[in-house]
């Protein structure tokens, strides 16, 4: 695949990560209750074999499905009509489940809606021994905080947030947050700008000083605090809607940021020198999934599905065609060599056993008012 | 005083005046919408802030009902009485630099500009017509340091000169937002002025100066002080222009409710927040009136 196609595969479907993260506890903070709740539908009877149904109706994001696997699974399991319905973000997709939208086997939400989901019923609890293919899938991304019990989700695919610099103007190595750090407080200070989001930039200091970026230690939480206080008048702005266009044009050099802008950056010659890294401490990352809804009409397609998606050579292909780095290490292993070099897409081996999901702190009052304080102190 | 009575307390005035009780259904019937728009809209959201500003944040965001005063206690805790100041600053800024650009502007559109008239106002009112983020977004624009800020960098020589980011985009912001707020007000009393008191005071032996502060303005004040009013409320509360044109680094009242009901989720800290912003309004507005109205009748003292 050429950096045009993917370029273009990627395009596809820019995630509006602050749109989800500030929706974020609508259901994140229920994933301790979600655990002992169990949902409407029960698990499907343990049958030896099982009569695949010949629809299988799916509800995901726009183009987020090689088409090329679509016609392989129909072929391969007698499967007739797919039917692939989209909508354009978590919210939409609650909204049509609260309002009672029955008739789909299978959606793609992001893992932060997934407890809340299943609190409301809207979930099966899956049968893992009718997904064998999970085997694949890499301990990071098994047992979430999102998912602690494996009980709800098979994962589809995930990305970071990282750093982002323009190589030109930052000839000094960044591969760190202690180097963010260092940077912005020493040479580029006033010239990162880091993206308008707690959940995002709480990460930072606290996987800096070797912390679960989920730790509400009140004392870790003070390290982070003060570094942050530290930094806040070295930093130039807090922006999750135009950073790019202040790497862009220079006022800034260094970003925390997510990969979405990365594509336009590289595409224009002057901004060609854009880089994105996965901080070597280890960072936040988003995961999309795969979900059994409780009302399935066709669970037995839908399981074969979610294990024919997960076969490593399907799964290359799921992965060369949507542009998201993949939970599945035997499809990994497989995949373009160019494509795995890319941090913006995959972040490096030693990296992905540091990486974390993020569970919804606002509700912390020490993290709000280091955050305020943080706010008010910019620039 | 509750709508409903304030309803026909009017009605009954009214029917007092000599009306018989068709004029006082007519009468109720005409107040009745209002009545109901300012109950609901009004009167019940503010008591529903108040009401909010006691509980508790719920487990996932939002309100839980509860009595505490912890909200409010902690208004202050982390980020100190700053945005208060800093919004308080900005907003009375903004509000003279409003009254400076629109006064001259009124005076000229209702006593110089002739059959114009309708075409300046015309022009005061279309860029109503698009939308304030859009506006307030060309800003952005124009302040770019590598467009028309370029040209005045290049003028003073200093390659550091920059406006975005800083307080001063707000300030231009909030007038450039405000400014017929302030216009319109201005010019409905200076268009209603009687042209003869000028000349009248020109007689007498004022100056230009002297005609202005002694005859124009008080005729002005009621129109000034309706203007200055409709600014500086809703620049108090401003999140939009100091969060794109300052890029946030100008931290307003705005900005930490904006925290605080949306990223902390935390609703009774936010409406204990915007109960004080209320109050910090109506103590401000108040003594802004007493002043007024003290300085006119001083003023009318003197003449006498």
């Amino acid at each position: 695949m050429t950096d045009q196609e993917r370029i273009q595969h990627i395009m596809r479907r820019p995630i509006n990560r602050r749109g989800f993260l500030s929706l974020m506890g609508a259901s994140a903070g229920a994933a301790a209750l979600a655990a002992c709740t169990s949902p409407a539908g029960s698990s499907p009877s343990a049958a030896p074999t099982y009569e695949i149904e010949n629809e299988l109706l799916t509800y995901n994001w726009s183009d987020y499905v090689a088409p090329e696997n679509i016609e392989t699974f129909k072929q391969r399991f007698g499967v007739e009509n797919f039917g692939y319905d989209i909508f354009a973000n978590n919210e939409e997709l609650l909204a049509k489940l609260q309002g009672g939208a029955t008739g789909y086997d299978i959606a793609c939400p992001t893992a932060e809606y997934v407890a809340g989901m299943a609190e409301e019923g809207f979930l099966q609890e899956l049968d893992l021994s009718r997904i064998p293919n999970m085997q694949h899938i890499n301990a990071t991304f098994r047992k979430t905080a999102w998912d602690p019990e494996d009980k709800y989700i098979v994962p589809k695919d995930y990305g970071t947030t990282g750093i982002m610099y323009r190589k030109k103007l930052v000839p000094e190595p960044v591969t760190s947050w202690r180097e963010l750090y260092d940077l912005t407080k020493g040479k580029y200070s006033g010239k990162t700008v880091f993206v308008d989001s707690m959940g995002d930039v709480f990460p930072f200091p606290l996987k800096m000083l070797g912390y679960s970026l989920n730790d509400n230690d009140p004392a870790h939480l003070k390290e982070a605090g003060d570094i942050l206080l530290e930094l806040a008048p070295h930093v130039h702005s807090l922006d999750s809607d135009t950073y790019q266009v202040k790497l862009a044009n220079e006022e800034a050099v260094l970003c925390l940021g997510w990969t979405g802008p990365i594509v336009d950056l590289r595409a224009d010659p002057a901004t060609a020198d854009t880089q994105y890294i996965v901080p070597s401490e280890g960072t936040l990352y988003w995961l999309d999934t795969w979900v059994l809804l409780a009302d399935a009409p066709h669970p037995n397609a839908a399981y074969a599905w979610l294990n024919f998606i997960h076969e490593p050579e399907i799964q290359k292909i799921e992965t060369e065609s949507n542009g998201y780095a993949t939970p599945n290490d035997a499809a990994k292993a497989l995949v373009d060599p160019e494509m795995l070099a890319d941090q913006a897409i995959f972040p490096p081996d030693d990296v992905i056993a540091n990486l974390e999901g993020s569970l919804d702190h606002s509700g912390v009052q020490q993290r709000a008012d280091i955050w305020a304080q943080f706010k008010a102190n910019i620039g | 005083m509750t709508a409903a009575a304030g309803v026909q307390a009017g009605a009954r005035e009214l029917g007092d005046r000599g009306g018989g009780w068709r004029s006082r259904l007519l009468t109720a019937l005409l107040v009745l919408p209002a009545s109901i728009w300012y109950l609901f809209l009004l009167v019940l959201p503010l008591a529903i802030v108040v009401i909010f500003s006691f509980g508790v944040r719920g487990a996932r965001g939002g309100f839980t009902p509860a009595f505490t005063l912890d909200n409010y206690a902690n208004i202050f805790r982390a980020v100190g009485v700053d945005p208060f100041i800093n919004s308080l600053w900005m907003a009375a800024a903004g509000t003279v630099g409003c009254l400076l650009v629109g006064l001259p502007l009124a005076y000229y559109i209702a006593t110089r500009a002739g059959s114009r008239k309708g075409l300046f106002i015309l022009l005061l009112v279309i860029p109503f017509w698009v939308s304030f983020l859009i506006r307030t977004y060309a800003w952005f624009l124009i302040l770019d340091p590598q467009l028309a800020v370029a040209a005045v960098r290049d003028l003073f020589g200093n390659p550091d000169f920059n406006l975005l980011g800083t307080p001063w985009a707000v300030l231009i912001g909030l007038i450039y937002g405000y400014l017929p707020l302030m216009v319109f007000p201005l010019y409905v009393t200076l268009e209603r002025m009687d042209r003869t008191l000028l000349e009248a005071s020109k007689d007498l032996g004022a100056g230009r100066w002297g005609t202005f502060r002694q005859v124009t303005l008080p005729i002005a004040l009621p129109g000034l002080v309706t203007g200055s009013i409709l600014v500086f409320i809703p620049m108090m509360g401003e999140f939009v222009i100091p969060q794109i044109l300052g890029y946030g680094r100008t931290f307003l009242v705005g900005n930490a409710l904006y925290l605080d009901f949306l990223e902390f989720r935390n609703w009774p800290a936010g409406a204990a927040k915007a109960v004080v912003l209320i109050a910090v309004m109506l103590v401000t507005v108040t003594f802004y009136l007493w002043f007024i109205n003290r300085g006119r009748r001083t003023r009318e003292a003197s003449v006498l």
